[in-house]
């Protein structure tokens, strides 16, 4: 019997869904769509233009609002709609806004919030996932700050617009020449890691014919190491953590960097001395009858 | 005759100390801060971090203003700093005592507004500023010197300055009480939270946040912390577990440096002097507030214990490193590759920079990847192994020595391969293989070396 209650517990919202015995507060996707996209027509586009519509499964209404009609704004305002997901696979996304001032006094203080609030005007103490990401319901999550590439967005109007947007919901509670001095900075510091980044490229791509199958995949699992100590600096920058901005970020990369020169290195060092072990060898098979 | 070199050296002495004291007061009047402020310029951000060097107000708004109208602008420009500061005690301090209002931290003038220091804000909690201050006597490492430290390190001053933004952001403790206390609502409550010093406190040289947590007492607060009135005192009897700020600010004393033993960890000490002997028994009396005094001293001694057997490791690490630096057996060379920072001597003596004293911690890029091997195993795993024993979390303490054990093994056979190479080198070129500009060229290492 009691094998047989996990089974049931999965099937429990199929059964549901199913049957359309849900309580007259609950809803399937499709029902919230069937109403919002006329109220919402606004917001429902917007989603559907977000990463949010193209994962599989869908990030959709119920993902982050639930079934349950009752408060189910406030549900998706909370980080916790956000982290179910997005804690995934590795830490860095959360844990970069974890370590951040923003993120610990949302730690300390959530449970205190109203957060029947709109996502605006500083309603809200410390800002949350949704509160930048998702500022005044904008509910296509690319547009107010990219969480992709917080900076980099295509062509120069988009990028422009970008920065805007973030100069005016950080503006809630932070002076504008703070802001654009963050900012300016910030991008300073992403840039230096591309420096980093694509010095190691081309070192790979000057030296990868000389280099043995083992070299190029150590080559090939440093790069790697790099460009996520690259994304731990964008991560930083974007989330305000120094943790990730230096840490998890630039001394990391200084570290693989240099050791994508010492492979090179060592094989240069390799293959001279066997040139001239070829040429003593060569020598010395001329000097035989 | 002797009264002569008796003038001599009288002279020599008195032109010495007074140029001395000239070359680095002349140091440390160029556009940055600290003892290499001639080399760099701070990028505009630092000026928030740092704003006794660094803050110029450049306000276009004119006049002379009162809290309340502070207060009615900025409901509408900055909603949130505003509700912060009306949930603060400044807005509401209760005992009849009068509101701290915008002007008395930032100035009237708009156009010549300040940001706050701890000057400022020992106006009225001098007693608190004067504790933190009290830091300094103790030397490296504590809060109130985290600032010099910081611009004070070599590859701080090296390295171009928006790289190395983060670093004043946590040094800035030293600068401005809002890094536990945040901004504008100063909650003391807040501070006493564990979570308050964790945006510092983490990551690979001092992961006290991770350490914490996974400790009893890290789980007992994740626990219940909810049901603790955080309002009460850091002190005996109030509180069900102890905090970051319960053992090292306790009693609410703001004075971090006094008790430390091991210091930040980089450095083998004694741990029996005269002197550590006294902050031994000042930590077995804070624990005493729960735990028995010999249980507690005998923790210590595991620490002790602990840090002994990871500077067996380190030692054999670095010895192993100084025999290839005595034998010419890095690659690359200190010659083959950028200097290191901030040194004269460079030039002539060119020289790869191995243990604490001779300034490892500045030498983490632009040198050999075994060098950097052993700065990991000193400056992250030996850290984590160290804050782990401190801190209680047991588990990790033998994960992060197997960790230790790895890198060591790593680190003698990578230097077996370099003896190795190094005799073969030797035996068919007569001399050290040239590396040409690999090392010292490249789009970063480049403008590294342009911009300090």
């Amino acid at each position: 019997m009691r094998g047989l209650c996990f089974p049931m517990l999965i099937m429990l919202p199929a059964l549901a869904m199913a049957g359309e015995k849900l309580p007259a507060w609950q809803f399937t996707n499709a029902q919230c769509l069937s109403c919002h996209a006329s109220r919402d027509a606004k917001l429902v586009a917007a989603w559907r233009v977000s990463n949010h519509a193209r994962t599989v499964p869908k990030a959709n209404c119920v993902a982050c609002h639930g079934v349950d009609h009752r408060g189910a704004s406030a549900r998706a305002r909370r980080d916790s709609a956000c982290t179910v997901c997005h804690e995934k696979p590795g830490r860095e996304v959360v844990h970069s806004y974890a370590t951040s001032k923003h993120g610990v006094i949302m730690r300390l203080e959530e449970a205190g919030y109203d957060w029947s609030q709109p996502l605006a005007r500083g309603n809200y103490r410390a800002p949350g996932c949704a509160y930048c990401h998702l500022h005044g319901a904008e509910h296509d999550t690319g547009n107010p700050m990219s969480s992709r590439d917080p900076f980099q967005t295509s062509g120069e109007a988009t990028r422009e617009a970008t920065l805007n947007r973030r100069q005016a919901i950080c503006g809630d509670c932070h002076a504008p020449r703070y802001l654009t001095e963050q900012t300016d900075t910030g991008l300073r510091m992403i840039e230096i890691a591309s420096m980093k980044l694509r010095e190691a490229r081309e070192v790979i791509t000057h030296y990868q014919d000389t280099l043995s199958a083992e070299d190029r995949n150590t080559l090939d699992t440093l790069f790697i190491g790099m460009q996520a100590h690259g994304r731990n600096v964008r991560l930083g920058v974007g989330h305000q953590s120094p943790d990730y901005q230096w840490w998890h970020g630039q001394p990391a990369l200084d570290g693989d960097l240099l050791r994508i020169k010492g492979v090179v290195a060592e094989q240069e060092r390799r293959t001279l001395t066997d040139r001239a072990r070829t040429t003593v060898g060569g020598n010395s098979n001329a000097e035989q009858p | 005759m002797r009264r002569r070199y008796l003038w001599v050296t009288l002279a020599i002495t008195l032109f010495a100390i007074p140029a001395g004291y000239g070359y680095v007061y002349w140091n440390k009047s160029g556009p940055g801060a600290g003892v290499y402020s001639r080399e760099w310029k701070p990028e505009p951000v630092h000026a928030y971090w740092d704003p006794d060097h660094f803050y110029q107000s450049v306000q276009t708004l004119q006049g002379e203003f009162k809290g309340e109208e502070c207060i009615t602008c900025h409901t509408a420009v900055t909603p949130g700093i505003v509700n912060d500061w009306r949930a603060s005690r400044h807005a509401s301090p209760g005992n009849g005592k009068e509101q701290v209002f915008c002007p008395a931290c930032h100035g009237s003038n708009h156009q010549a507004l300040h940001m706050p220091t701890p000057k400022v804000c020992a106006q009225c909690h001098e007693n608190r500023v004067t504790q933190f201050l009290n830091e300094k006597r103790y030397g490296f490492p504590s809060h109130a010197l985290a600032m010099e430290r910081a611009v004070d390190a070599k590859h701080f001053a090296d390295k171009p300055k928006a790289e190395v933004a983060a670093c004043l952001q946590c040094h800035s403790v030293a600068t401005k009480c809002d890094s536990c206390h945040t901004r504008h609502r100063f909650s003391a409550a807040e501070a006493r939270r564990p979570e308050a010093c964790l945006t510092c406190h983490s990551g690979p040289p001092h992961p006290d946040d991770d350490t914490y947590f996974a400790s009893a007492h890290g789980k007992k607060y994740l626990a219940e912390s909810a049901k603790q009135d955080w309002n009460k005192p850091l002190a005996k009897g109030n509180y069900a577990t102890p905090t970051c700020a319960y053992c090292h600010l306790h009693d609410g004393t703001h004075q971090v440096a006094d008790k430390t033993i091991w210091k930040f960890g980089l450095q083998e000490v004694n741990p029996n002097t005269s002197g550590n002997e006294v902050r031994r028994a000042a930590w077995v009396k804070v624990c005493g507030d729960c735990h028995d005094a010999a249980w507690s001293a005998e923790q210590l001694t595991g620490l002790d214990r602990e840090r002994k057997q990871a500077w067996r490791k380190l030692y054999q690490a670095e010895n192993t490193l100084k025999d290839l630096r005595a034998k010419d057996l890095l690659h690359p060379g200190a010659k083959q590759r950028p200097p290191y920072p901030m040194d004269a001597m460079e030039r002539f003596f060119p020289h790869a920079r191995i243990g604490f004293l001779d300034g490892q911690s500045s030498a983490f890029y632009n040198v050999s990847p075994i060098e950097r091997d052993y700065f990991e195993m000193w400056y992250f795993t030996n850290l984590g192994a160290y804050k782990s024993a401190a801190h209680g979390d047991g588990l990790a303490v033998g994960r992060w020595h197997s960790i230790m054990d790895k890198s060591l093994t790593a680190i003698e056979t990578k230097a077996q391969a370099l003896r190795t190479q190094g005799a073969v080198e030797k035996k068919m070129l007569g001399r050290r293989a040239d590396p040409g500009n690999l090392w010292l060229e490249g789009e970063y290492t480049t403008y590294n070396r342009e911009h300090n």
